[in-house]
């Protein structure tokens, strides 16, 4: 079982300047590119290693399209949290759909008693080969969960991860950043807790039948503290620096220029050839700053 | 066996809903009611993510399918106070309208915000047993071995969504009801452009300075401001924010080469409006076609196993002083989940089976109010009207409330002989539009 854990946000919150309060509304609430990426490797994962997805939540009902979205893509879905009570405004209640409050879950904010229900949730439908999570969540994560999840399952753990890629069952080859533009390989062989950045992989769309058969169906929901288990004891399990050196991207082969010396050479440097040079053409205002990037679709032919 | 033969078929529903807006929901709340299968496929991430609107939304269109409607629905401020103002560019003639009557049951019209009040249409058809497909676009129609229409394409991976009526409430500018051949080519001509802004205003604030009540709202619609070009502007009260807008002309847009936020703003600091705003944050921006060439715009309503309703089929009534779509909206959405269900139930999804949508519409208040205003839209976008009446008006009655002592008051003949010879209006021409005014709102 590959566990993905996610922790769907509204993205774009309302801040208020004054004082800094946040306003969210759980309706517009998506997947964080990180935690898409993750739900995204695990699916190929699984998929390689012909094991299944389990997608943990913690959080309220507002989630839950989200988790069917999941369940299309054909991981199972568990939810620890509380079905939120519909607000009641002062002109009557909004309904199941009306704005929910900022907290997705009663543990929001508490990455570590998060990742000890995130990890009863999990043991709850077996012990996991692999455990992905995005980077940070996309409230006001910090990124704690994963180690604090690493931390109750008794597993490793390799956090920021920019590429995850699979050598045969049971065997990733990851890397990650390091200071100083370095990169550091590791190669996984048992299981290990890990975050990915939100790049690299894109999230696939359900199909619209797994859509249709996943809308309104149940799923395990549990309530936080039902959930919560002793910290389990620390596995075995490999995972060992194969590589740390400063990233150089591969080369790309071009085709070797042809012509004399001087042809070759204005090739390679693209000298007196044709371009537009970079001016700066700030500041603007917002509706000069508008002319000025159709006026460049228009000159590139993006426009017409 | 191979692939085909193993592939299970797509489901087949009763009825697929493009849009989950107003219309959609509504006539996807009818056909659930009536017991027939039916999805709403909207490509928002919920219902009301996407939509626009301008004004105020009039729910006793829900009196017979949503009992005590307005004890749950997501309401923002119930509207007391209806303004409708004249504008030039120094000038204001102000009608004010308020009656504590519309701010009791079963009230009169009522300012929301789109996403919680689709949301909130769309649950009640969930409810009923409709499915919603979120996130979802349909990208175009379905057809069988004969042509008839039979479903949609969709944009997830296997998306082919079958279905016996498909009902096109994609908004303006339908691509459906294009591809079906019912909707023209988009005359600019029948189109305004809609764009406000919200600004955050606590509801104490709007209370004192609109003269409202706690829950009252106030909807002022406008004739003029918009800095020359052919159209109007709105302010409406919502809870703690108000909308501000401005709709025109598309082509007066296109001539006048100004911008949708130079309107806004030009309209926001008429001094008839500005006082209202002071202090107030720009939340939110948006902008939206608007479909307002009324009756004689309209596309044909339903074809072989395609009805269209709502701002799809140009149902949003622009008659000057009635300013209203949603209501329309709905009211055409639950005819056309009415027909469909009847078709189904009568195996006839033909255009002669699902004829019966045209005939509830002429029954109902869409297309009765729709055909006895259908000269209004060009009447209030004329030119006449928009440059030339708006001044007459306000000078007239400058002129009369003016005090210019020691003459003595002109009379008002003599006021509107000189006011109509300044602007070059010849009685001939008033008197004609004079009447077209009263034959269009008799």
């Amino acid at each position: 079982m590959v566990a993905v854990c996610v922790a769907p946000t509204d993205l774009r919150p309302e801040v208020d300047d004054l004082t800094g309060t946040v306003r969210s509304d759980l309706r517009r609430a998506d997947l964080p590119a990180a935690e898409a990426a993750a739900l995204e490797y695990g699916l190929r994962i699984a998929e390689e290693w012909g094991g299944w997805v389990l997608v943990a939540c913690c959080g309220s009902a507002a989630a839950d399209d989200l988790l069917r979205e999941a369940r299309a893509l054909g991981a199972e879905v568990v939810r620890v949290g509380t079905a939120p009570s519909p607000t009641a405004g002062p002109l009557g209640p909004l309904g199941p759909l009306g704005p929910h409050p900022v907290a997705p879950g009663d543990l929001a904010g508490h990455p570590a008693a998060t990742a000890a229900a995130l990890a009863g949730a999990i043991r709850g439908h077996g012990q996991p080969a692999l455990v992905l999570c995005g980077d940070r969540s996309g409230g006001a994560g910090v990124g704690a969960v994963p180690a604090f999840l690493a931390a109750e399952l008794g597993l490793g753990q390799s956090l920021g991860l920019v590429s995850v890629r699979t050598e045969g069952v049971g065997r990733l080859v990851v890397e990650r950043r390091l200071d100083g533009g370095w990169r550091e390989r590791l190669a996984i062989t048992g299981p290990a807790v890990l975050s990915v950045e939100g790049a690299g992989v894109r999230l696939r769309r359900a199909g619209l039948d797994a859509v249709l058969e996943s809308a309104g169906a149940p799923f395990d929901v549990r309530s936080p503290n039902g959930s919560q288990t002793p910290p389990g004891e620390p596995v075995a399990g490999g995972m060992h620096t194969s590589a740390s050196r400063p990233y150089r991207p591969r080369t790309r082969p071009v085709p070797a220029p042809t012509g004399d010396a001087h042809e070759r050479l204005l090739a390679l440097t693209g000298a007196l050839s044709d371009r537009e040079p970079a001016r700066v053409v700030g500041p603007l205002t917002a509706a000069e700053a508008a002319d000025e990037l159709l006026a460049y679709l228009a000159r590139r032919g993006y426009t017409t | 066996m191979t692939d085909e033969q193993q592939a299970p078929d797509p489901p087949v529903f009763d009825a697929v809903v493009v849009g989950a807006g107003p219309a959609g929901a509504s006539a996807a709340l009818a056909l659930a009611r009536a017991g027939r299968s039916v999805v709403m496929v909207e490509r928002g991430p919920f219902p009301g993510a996407k939509n626009v609107y301008g004004g105020v939304v009039y729910g006793r269109v829900l009196d017979e399918v949503i009992p005590h409607w307005w004890e749950q629905v997501p309401v923002q401020r119930w509207v007391v106070r209806r303004s409708t103002m004249i504008l030039t560019d120094t000038q204001a003639v102000t009608l004010d309208v308020r009656s504590q009557a519309w701010g009791a049951q079963p009230y009169n019209g009522m300012t929301v915000f789109r996403a919680d009040f689709d949301s909130w249409l769309a649950q009640h058809a969930i409810d009923a047993g409709a499915r919603l497909l979120t996130s979802t676009v349909a990208t175009g129609l379905l057809r069988d071995g004969s042509g008839r229409i039979c479903g949609v394409r969709t944009d997830r991976p296997g998306g082919d969504l079958r279905a016996r009526v498909v009902i096109a409430c994609d908004g303006v500018n339908s691509f459906l009801a294009k591809e079906a051949g019912l909707l023209p080519r988009a005359d600019a001509t029948h189109m305004t452009l809609g764009a406000k802004e919200v600004l955050a205003l606590p509801a104490g604030v709007i209370e004192e300075r609109f003269g409202l009540g706690p829950h009252e709202g106030l909807d002022i619609e406008a004739v003029g401001g918009t800095a020359g070009v052919p159209g109007g502007g709105f302010l409406y009260t919502n809870r703690d924010s108000v909308s501000v807008g401005v709709v025109v002309s598309l082509n007066g847009l296109a001539a006048s080469g100004r911008r949708p936020e130079d309107l806004i703003a030009s309209f926001k600091a008429h001094p008839g409006i500005a006082s209202y705003l002071k202090g107030a944050e720009v939340k939110e921006y948006s902008a939206h076609l608007i479909p307002e060439g009324g009756y004689s715009t309209m596309p044909e309503l339903a074809t072989d196993g395609l009805l269209v309703a709502g701002d799809a089929a140009a149902m949003t009534l622009a008659a000057g002083i009635w300013l209203e779509g949603v209501n329309f909206a709905i009211g055409a959405g639950l005819e056309a989940g009415r027909a469909a269900a009847t078709a189904i139930g009568t195996g006839d999804v033909s255009a002669a089976g699902l004829s019966g949508y045209r005939r509830a519409l002429e029954a109902s208040f869409v297309l009765r109010d729709h055909k006895r205003l259908r000269l209004a839209p060009d009447l209030v976008l004329s030119d006449r009207m928009q440059q030339q009446y708006t001044k007459v008006l306000c000078d007239i009655a400058e002129d009369l409330f003016t005090v210019t002592n020691p003459q003595p008051k002109p009379g008002l003949v003599r006021i509107m002989r000189r006011v109509l010879r300044r602007h070059r209006v010849r009685w001939r021409d008033l008197a004609r539009d004079g009447l077209d005014t009263a034959r269009t709102f008799r």
